[in-house]
């Protein structure tokens, strides 16, 4: 009698705790399955797919600059500029931004087809995607179809070649991808809206995959040159199914397109 | 059937978002983003290439004078996304099509960018718009 008590006692506990745990431990193995899948084999984080910009908000195609207080690139005069830069930015003729126009560019990618850099790369509507291997990760982009090594095993040169697209070392911090880059020559945009950097720039990408479907980017500029402060902005990336097409930046087209359209916007009525 | 210049002026304002410039490698600076004209004509060439694919139309006003106008477009990559093709026009097609003009009245206009692709109807039939 006192066993069929006790058996009847841990049942009735047993009942009343199990539907409440059953949902929370449901809830924690789909949780779990899902991390899971944004881990590789190794358990370093997985970044596979191919990844477009967010089209919506400050984070997505509309980023013109890294700065987080003027992400539209509404306000470029307020970048913390060194005096230098703030009178090289004001003769930037920009595609984008509050300075927009289509006279007398010299947007050196639009003029000459010149590689975007690091920095402004992100601000075309263009898709990235990551090969990753455990000395070298290469971060392939859609746009210009240019490609670069992190490497995961070494730290910087001590006097490191200046280069459009700099020297990349990467770590894994965590769950996220972290590429620190400096050598960078001072021939790019920092940004779409014009800014300028010296050769001193050095930027920290940090890659997130925040849940399956999403990638987020933050990127830290600092360059004691060209700006009084560092700032990190913020892009977002979807996971998409759209294979990466030829965006190449060919000079003859470009001046093609040119002299067709662009040109003929700027021409003074009636001619 | 003769071909004859339409053009319709609507304000489109806050349609699209001005907060920040758009698309592509240059942005929208030399059209007129609050009007939206309507031509109708024949292409005369579709330029399928990057940075931007481009639509030729001859437009013929009401004293027959014809008007060579160039549509911008968002490169072949984005316009294959939004389900267009190097044949959705072709030299000799009858295309209605809406377009933002150049602000200096020149005749060009930009149909499409990343965020949006305005109506296109070739031969009676439109093409995928945003």
């Amino acid at each position: 009698m006192r066993n069929r008590l006790v058996g009847l006692t841990v049942a009735l506990v047993a009942m009343l705790t199990f539907p409440s745990v059953l949902p929370a431990q449901s809830a924690q193995k789909s949780a779990d399955a899902k991390a899971q899948r944004s881990r590789m084999a190794d358990h370093t984080p997985d970044l596979s797919g191919l990844w477009e910009p967010k089209v919506d908000g400050p984070d997505g195609i509309k980023l013109n600059t890294w700065d987080p207080s003027d992400p539209y690139g509404a306000k470029p005069e307020q970048a913390p500029m060194a005096p230098w830069a703030a009178a090289k930015w004001k003769e930037a003729k920009p595609p984008f931004g509050a300075k927009q126009t289509f006279q007398d560019i010299n947007d050196p990618v639009q003029k000459f087809c010149d590689p975007p850099g690091v920095s402004r790369i992100y601000m075309y509507p263009w898709e990235i995607t990551f090969v990753q291997t455990p000395k070298m990760v290469y971060i392939l982009y859609e746009f210009t179809r240019v490609w670069r090594a992190v490497a995961m095993d070494r730290e910087h040169p001590k006097d490191p070649d200046l280069t459009w697209m700099g020297d990349s070392i990467g770590k894994y911090e965590g769950d996220a991808f972290v590429v620190d880059t400096i050598g960078y020559n001072d021939k790019t945009w920092l940004d779409h809206t014009g800014h300028p950097h010296s050769d001193a720039l050095h930027t920290i990408e940090r890659f997130r995959r925040v849940d399956h479907d999403t990638l987020e980017l933050s990127l830290t500029v600092e360059d004691p040159k060209a700006f009084t402060k560092s700032f990190t902005g913020k892009k977002t990336y979807k996971l998409t199914s759209s294979p990466m097409g030829e965006v190449l930046c060919a000079y003859s087209e470009m001046e093609s397109f040119q002299q067709e359209v662009i040109d003929q916007t700027t021409k003074s009525p009636g001619k | 059937m003769k071909n004859r210049l339409l053009i319709v002026f609507a304000v489109v304002a806050g349609l699209l978002v001005f907060s920040g410039p758009m698309f592509a490698h240059h942005g929208v600076a030399g059209y007129d983003m609050a009007k939206t004209i309507t031509l109708h004509g024949t292409v005369s060439k579709f330029e399928w290439s990057n940075p931007h694919c481009v639509i030729f139309v001859d437009v013929k006003n009401d004293s027959g004078e014809v008007q060579h106008w160039a549509m911008e477009l968002a490169s072949p990559t984005l316009l294959v996304r939004a389900g267009w093709d190097k044949n959705s026009l072709k030299p000799g097609d009858d295309v209605t099509i809406d377009t933002h003009p150049s602000k200096n009245g020149a005749t060009v206009g930009i149909t499409s960018t990343i965020t949006f692709i305005l109506k296109v109807i070739v031969n009676g039939q439109p093409l995928p718009t945003r």
